[in-house]
């Protein structure tokens, strides 16, 4: 333990410097990969766009990623969805009845 | 019939001769099936003494590459992974001088000299940790790559489809690889500002697809982990539909960012999309089925459940933050219930967050409201007084995908 404490004292430098690398390397750590995954090579250098997902955009014309509504099945924008019947939505019409008894006052 | 030294250094010459640089990188590489002839021609033995005798038998720097050549291939065979990484290394520097004073022909060999010296650098890593070493190859690998950027670069002499400015994006894609895999991403910085300041070059999307899509991925990545969502958003979009639909794990790499991206945007993957990638289906499904019913404890303890997984992968963050889509969800339940009424006492929200199980004072459900309006999920305005939510006549819950820079609100 002293021995750490006179090296950080004659090296202050050295010690600062590690300290922004660390400082600057916490932040977006990168646990993305998993050891043996990774961006893999392409077995072709170059293809068409019939053999990518931009073939399978509706029609063609679109901006990639738009969604459904936009041409493109992959993504869906509309999806709230007004009929879900379930526990939940029967718990909660009795919690308006409750609640509801209150409001009705207000009006 | 075995290949010897003299006829590899023959079809080296014809390779060069007839430009052809598939032939040159066939040639270079330690898998190849002459390789193996090479070594037994020398009892698997070679030395720099015993091939040095080639020494000027063909034009520079080409006798120093073979020689180079048959050094890493016999370290390869030996599994001395340092010394293969070290002597290739030696053979990328020849090479450079040779790649230096010529055109585009030659960039296939550049590529696989360059990917066998990566793949080297990962088996000199490997084996030094396996054995206590310290071992920075996969760092000077980098270094060495980057050389071939600025080769790459430089080039004023090719007319412009042959120039070697076509290897550019390869090159920086490949040494973002090395970056990330050391986990040394900021150094990416500095390839990345020097590809910026020379504008001297053909636009992105004229390069090939692999290249595209390679180095979109990186950026992507750069900026998902610098938090600039919608750079980010863009650059995987474009990377993901650019990817060959066969390239699938490649695809999924995309994805498993791409998709949470969108999900802020307020559009959620498609049950067609979903099928195709199962790891993805596996890992996000329960949060999209959770936003789908405004299901807040669900999607609560799918949080909780892939919590060391979402870490691992820097998605903590991100689906944590798309916790208020699902509120919102929850919210909507409430005033579909209502019957869309436009005035609903807060106490309703505060009852509909108990009974998800998140129990909160109503201080702090009035708050979960007053910040779905800030952020543009409600339209209307809470009435403090009367503890009540004044919702819009019309579109009181936009479609979230129809809010103007959703990023922002993050």
């Amino acid at each position: 333990m002293s021995s750490a404490a006179s090296t950080s004292k004659s090296k202050p430098e050295d010690k600062s410097n590690s300290k922004t690398e660390e400082k600057q390397e916490a932040r977006p750590h990168l646990g993305v990969l998993e050891e043996d995954d990774e961006f893999e090579e392409f077995a072709a250098a170059d293809w068409d766009d019939s053999q990518t997902d931009m073939g399978a955009l509706v029609a063609g014309g679109q901006a990639p990623g738009a969604a459904k509504s936009g041409g493109d099945k992959l993504w869906e924008d509309n999806w709230d969805d007004d009929d879900i019947e379930d526990d939940f939505s029967v718990q909660l019409r009795n919690e308006l009845a409750k609640t509801g008894k209150g409001d009705a006052m207000e009006h | 019939m075995p290949m010897n030294f003299v006829t590899f250094l023959t079809q080296l010459n014809d390779a060069l001769a007839a430009e052809n640089g598939h032939n040159l990188a066939f040639l270079l590489r330690p898998t190849s099936p002459h390789a193996k002839d090479l070594l037994k021609e020398y009892k698997l033995n070679p030395t720099r003494e015993k091939l040095s005798y080639y020494k000027g038998s063909v034009q520079e720097p080409w006798d120093d590459i073979a020689i180079q050549y048959v050094l890493t291939c016999s370290h390869v065979a030996r599994r001395r992974s340092i010394e293969a990484f070290k002597e290739h290394g030696q053979l990328v520097s020849h090479f450079y001088t040779f790649f230096g004073q010529n055109s585009g022909w030659s960039l296939p060999a550049l590529f696989s000299v360059l990917r066998d010296l990566r793949d080297l650098a990962f088996d000199a890593d490997f084996h030094a940790k396996c054995n206590g070493l310290k071992s920075d190859s996969m760092e000077e690998s980098a270094r060495i790559i980057t050389k071939a950027f600025t080769l790459c670069l430089q080039d004023r002499m090719s007319p412009p489809d042959q120039s070697r400015k076509w290897g550019v994006y390869y090159v920086v894609g490949l040494v973002l690889k090395c970056y990330f895999r050391v986990r040394r991403i900021s150094l990416s910085k500095n390839i990345l500002r020097a590809l910026d300041a020379n504008r001297d070059i053909p636009d992105l999307s004229l390069y090939p697809k692999s290249h595209q899509v390679t180095f979109r991925y990186y950026l992507g990545m750069l900026r998902f982990l610098n938090e600039e969502y919608e750079s980010a958003e863009n650059e995987l979009t474009r990377a993901f539909y650019q990817c060959h639909i066969q390239a699938e794990a490649n695809q999924e790499r995309i994805l498993t960012y791409l998709l949470p991206l969108r999900i802020l945007k307020g559009h959620l993957p498609s049950e067609d999309l979903l099928q195709r990638f199962s790891h993805v289906r596996g890992l996000f499904s329960p949060f999209v089925n959770a936003m789908r019913a405004g299901d807040i404890g669900a999607y609560d303890r799918a949080l909780e459940n892939a919590e060391k997984k979402l870490l691992e992968l820097n998605l903590w963050m991100i689906l944590e933050k798309g916790r208020e889509m699902c509120l919102r969800g929850l919210f909507r339940r409430v005033w579909i219930t209502s019957e869309k009424s436009s005035r609903i006492p807060i106490p309703m929200f505060h009852a509909a967050l108990r009974i998800s199980g998140i129990d909160v004072e109503v201080e702090e459900a009035e708050c979960l409201l007053a910040n779905q309006i800030y952020r543009g999920f409600i339209r209307g305005y809470i009435s403090h007084e009367k503890q009540m939510v004044v919702l819009a006549n019309t579109n009181a819950f936009p479609k979230p995908a129809e809010r103007a820079s959703p990023f922002n609100f993050l």
